[in-house]
């Protein structure tokens, strides 16, 4: 465990170019896909949370069942729409980053609606009956909404962003763990466990808590809280 | 200048409002007081605008303010909870003093209690222009001084602005002190209607009087 420790150390400060590079890859895939769930999943999560319509339950019940898909199905279902006879197979998105993007956005669209409307629904009917009585207009409502829960709203892309950057099975399947490619912290830890070096695949383990760590630091920094309630 | 005819309001099959006809003059201050259930919100949120009558018309002014049942602190100090709606700070700070919450101006609205919430709420309304003022028992949180406050408030701001005030309350002292009107609703449909007093001292049914027994005053 001590060794595990100094052994992430020595590997962060030694520049190590491939560890780096599997950083920069497991970043870039975790950030895009958050960012595309988030632009897909808020607004939807905002309409399920607000608007009451006709098979609004059955929506819900989808959207919680989806919540729980697993990875490794996504990535299978993926993997079958885009393998060289598949409908989308020309695309030759097969063992590439986009490829694992589109897998994530699967897995983490339905939990950023899901968490996000019944966040909504249990606490923007306050915010829209006291704006909405001064008369404001629509958008002007929904930024207060927003800007109200915007902590709790955070959690919601918070728990996205980690979920994505968690996540190994999909991104196995659909990326390939191809060194210099589609190699991520996840599935180069897999790697390491399966050769044996525990060690290592725990130093590497310690790095991704740490980044998750730093992001989450850094959003809260951004979504400064009040101190007091 | 408020018409309604006809107006008629269900939710799942049930009644629960129901007006024959309505109309308020300029410059009334009218309260509507019944039962809990009796159909006080519904009647205000629908002249706000955010329902819609199931049957029936109603004509009111654009230029309205609602301030709902349950009291809303948005994040930031009072100044900015109410200029988000518009209204300029130094009328703001105006009618802070005159509600006595200035020595709270910088505090946060969340940590505001429950009647200086409500006199916030209100401060919202007030720092806008408007023809017709909608309040949601606007001094159910209140203690004495402060619904004393509220309805000079209430009453400067009808001098100043000459509109239209509906306003709803459990409280037969605001009814006789704050308004011109008293209208008390028996299940969605309003069963007395007349000045205060006359309404409170001289109920016009059977179901009035007893209503109004139940509020043990004398006057
Ligand atoms: N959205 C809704 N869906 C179903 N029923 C509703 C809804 N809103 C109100 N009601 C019903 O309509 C009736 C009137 O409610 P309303 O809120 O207007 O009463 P009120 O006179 O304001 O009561 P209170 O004195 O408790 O504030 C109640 O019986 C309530 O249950
Ligand atoms: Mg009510």
């Amino acid at each position: 465990m001590i060794d595990s420790f100094r052994q992430a150390f020595e590997l962060l400060f030694s520049f190590d170019k491939e560890l780096w590079q599997i950083i920069g890859v497991t970043m870039r895939m975790s950030l895009l896909s958050t960012t595309i769930s988030c632009l897909i999943g808020l607004p939807l999560g905002a309409l399920l949370g607000t608007k009451q319509f006709k098979g609004k339950s059955l929506i819900k019940k989808t959207v919680h069942t989806l919540m729980g898909l697993p990875p490794v199905v996504a990535g299978l279902l993926v993997y079958t729409l885009f393998t060289h006879y598949g409908p989308f197979g020309s695309l030759n998105l097969l063992f590439t980053v986009e490829i694992m993007v589109i897998a994530q956005v699967i897995l983490i669209t339905p939990i950023v609606i899901g968490l996000s409307s019944s966040f909504i629904e249990g606490n923007s009917k306050p915010v829209i009956e006291t704006a909405r009585g001064l008369g404001l207009s629509r958008r002007k409502t929904a930024m207060l909404c927003l800007s109200e829960g915007r902590s709790s709203l955070l959690s919601v892309v918070l728990s996205a962003f980690g979920r994505s950057i968690a996540e190994v099975g999909a991104v196995s399947i659909v990326g390939g763990n191809i060194q210099w490619k589609t190699r991520v912290m996840t599935t180069a830890i897999m790697l390491e466990t399966n050769k044996g070096k525990f060690s290592f695949a725990l130093a590497m383990g310690m790095i991704l808590l740490l980044i998750a760590f730093l992001v989450n630091a850094l959003a809260s920094f951004v979504v400064k809280e009040p101190a007091h309630d | 200048m408020i018409k309604l005819e006809n107006v008629k309001k269900r939710y799942a099959e049930r009644t629960v409002l129901d007006i024959p006809l309505l109309s308020i003059a300029q410059g009334e201050i009218v309260a509507f007081a019944g039962a809990n259930g009796s159909g006080k919100t519904t009647l205000l949120r629908l002249l706000a605008g955010l329902i819609q009558a199931d049957e029936g018309s109603a004509q009111l002014p654009a230029e309205r303010l609602y301030m709902p049942q349950q009291c809303y602190a948005f994040r930031g100090d009072l100044v900015k909870n109410i200029t988000l709606g518009g209204g300029d700070a130094a009328k703001a700070r105006q009618l802070l003093e005159a509600l006595e919450l200035s020595a709270l101006a910088d505090k946060p609205a969340r940590s505001l209690s429950g009647g200086e919430l409500q006199r916030l709420a209100l401060c919202r309304l007030l720092v806008r222009d408007c023809r017709v003022l909608l309040l949601d028992e606007p001094t159910a949180a209140c203690d004495a001084r402060g619904a004393e406050l509220v309805l000079h408030a209430i009453q400067a701001y009808r001098e100043a602005h000459d509109c239209a005030v509906l306003m709803t309350t459990h409280s037969p002292v605001l009814a006789a002190k704050g308004a011109d009107r008293l209208i008390i609703l028996n299940s969605g449909k309003p069963e007395a209607d007349g000045e205060p007093r006359e309404v409170l001292l001289h109920p016009a049914t059977e179901w009035a009087k007893s209503f109004i027994a139940g509020w043990k005053i004398e006057c």
